[in-house]
């Protein structure tokens, strides 16, 4: 089979991605913040706890990095000018788009690559063997939050023609509420609908909290990792959901089994549901964001 | 026969109450070396982005190689060279790795090496284009342009920033291309350069086609002498800003 008409935009992408200084410090950083056990996650989960780390990884730092690397990718071409090499190619807008998306995200993966190869070694080595199926799981739909991410960021750059809006929009909208910030976003968001209040160490039983909780995509990604280190439903860290199984402990990470104990779940709030959340945030802004970009004026 | 290389019918470019290019009404047959002048402002970028698909136009048509050039992007770029104006090239990229970019996604065989030799850069290969000084990125740039044997080469401005010997390249590599069976539609303010290279000559003027033709049919026509220069006819054309309309080559 021929490779796509966009391939060699997506190599340059990658390249020029691995080619900046910044990158290579990211896979160390992501080695020191993700590691750390803890007593509570070491009792629950055991030498999986090594599977947890490449979570925590994956949690705040890699989104933040992932967004710094793409969120001027289109928006800098454009304005530099090189943009017009990519148009002159034979290629529509939206493969380019795909080509940047595809290309950026293996430039990202490859440091949490080693990261999570560095965590799995030193974990594996002062707690054990973990499931290597697992590991390889929360791994795969990490790298899956890593495309989702790119896809955002490239989105976002596609359709501003300012530096300083794709900045605000994604950092201070995208990163701070959505991903950052949702667990009081979002239960905030909910009182002002339905007028009820929530107390976070004691949440109502009801379906659209929850749900909104899980439209982050860092919670999305999160309820799935813990999904499938066999940890209770919720988008919580895993250091903090493990701390539910423990009797006289609660807490407040929205979690669904604690909460909805002894009734029935709606169906949406499956972990897999928020596999396809996720999922979401990496096609729709960007199928938006390239309904615009084609029919704009780039030039 | 064969399509002309670039038709436009009516082709109009209006931001908010600017206008930039008013109904262009042009021809460009296959195989010739079309210059088209004009001072800055006066539209020609504007008419070249339009026929790149860089921007979308207000109204009007235009067929280039015989394809819509916003909805056959594709089949059109594949077949199009482009050395644009007002860009900078990709700084952590080789030479070798800008001109590998155009090469794969064009599906073409050529040589880096070869076309970097073509245009005098050969000895820069493998340095990144952030080295560059402003006339080797404009090298670069028309190297990219060269890629996969064009149909239609279209240079914007490609005499910016180069000293004489690079003016000279320029004019040497546009002869080439013309000799292979290309043609080559540029665009140029600096009005002396041109009368060497073109077959035809198309002026244009705040957004107007005030006079297009060879050069001998464009002194008659404005009552100039044999030796008069296209900066001549050019300050005839637009003195009192009258339009003189077309003229037939």
């Amino acid at each position: 089979m021929a490779l796509p008409r966009w391939f060699p935009v997506a190599r340059k992408e990658a390249t020029t991605l691995l080619k900046s200084k910044g990158i290579w410090i990211l896979a160390p950083l992501l080695v020191v913040w993700g590691y750390g056990p803890t007593y509570i996650s070491w009792d629950t989960l055991g030498p999986d706890v090594t599977v947890g780390f490449v979570q925590v990884a994956g949690s705040l730092l890699l989104p933040l990095c992932v967004l710094l690397l793409t969120y001027r990718s289109i928006i800098q071409e454009r304005t530099s000018g090189s943009l017009k090499f990519l148009l002159g190619l034979p290629l529509t807008r939206t493969e380019i788009l795909i080509g940047k998306v595809f290309g950026r995200s293996v430039g990202a993966v490859v440091p949490f690559a080693v990261a999570t190869v560095v965590l799995g070694v030193i974990g594996g080595v002062k707690f054990g063997l973990f499931s290597p199926l697992r590991f390889i799981g929360v791994f795969l739909v990490t790298v899956l939050y890593i495309a989702v991410l790119v896809s955002v960021a490239t989105a976002a750059s596609a359709v501003t023609t300012s530096t300083v809006r794709v900045t605000a929009v994604l950092f201070g909208g995208f990163f701070l509420l959505l991903t950052l910030g949702w667990k009081i976003v979002g239960v905030r968001l909910y009182s002002a609908v339905t007028g009820n209040p929530v107390n976070p160490l004691d949440p109502p039983a009801d379906g659209l909290l929850f749900a909104i909780l899980r439209l982050s995509p860092g919670r999305a990604y999160r309820t799935v990792t813990n999904w499938i280190l066999g940890l209770a439903n919720s988008g919580g860290q895993y250091t903090s959901v493990a701390t539910v199984l423990y009797p006289g402990h609660s807490v407040n990470e929205y979690v669904v089994d604690a909460v909805f104990s002894g009734q029935p779940v709606p169906p949406y709030l499956h972990e897999s549901i928020a596999l396809v959340v996720l999922l979401l945030w990496g096609v729709v802004p960007l199928a938006l964001a390239s309904y615009r970009f084609n029919r704009g004026d780039l030039a | 026969m064969r399509s002309p290389a670039i038709e436009t019918d009516g082709l109009s470019k209006q931001y908010g109450d600017v206008v930039a290019l008013d109904e262009l009404n042009m021809t460009v047959a296959q195989g010739e070396v079309y210059g088209f002048l004009g001072p800055n402002g006066a539209g020609k970028s504007t008419t070249i982005n339009l026929l790149m698909d860089y921007i979308k136009p207000t109204s009007g048509t235009a067929r280039v190689l015989g394809h819509d050039p916003w909805n056959d992007v594709v089949a059109c770029h594949q077949r199009v060279g482009i050395c644009p104006d007002r860009f900078e090239t990709y700084e952590s990229l080789s030479a070798r790795r800008h001109l590998e970019l155009v090469i794969d996604t064009k599906r073409a065989d050529d040589d880096p090496r070869a076309l970097l030799e073509r245009v005098g850069l050969a000895d820069a290969i493998e340095r990144p284009a952030g080295e560059f000084s402003q006339g080797m990125e404009q090298r670069l740039a028309l190297a990219m342009s060269l890629v996969g044997e064009p149909d239609l080469l279209i240079l914007d401005e490609p005499f910016t920033g180069l000293d004489p010997h690079g003016v000279a390249l320029v004019r040497d590599v546009v002869e080439a291309e013309s000799e292979r069976g290309a043609t080559v539609f540029f665009s140029s303010h600096v009005l002396g350069q041109v009368d060497l290279v073109c077959d035809r000559i198309g002026i244009l003027y705040e957004g107007d086609l005030i006079a297009e033709g060879t050069l001998p049919a464009l002194r008659d026509t404005c009552d100039l002498s044999s030796d008069a220069t296209v900066e001549d006819i050019f300050m005839r054309l637009t003195d009192g800003s009258a339009h003189a309309g077309e003229v037939d080559a």
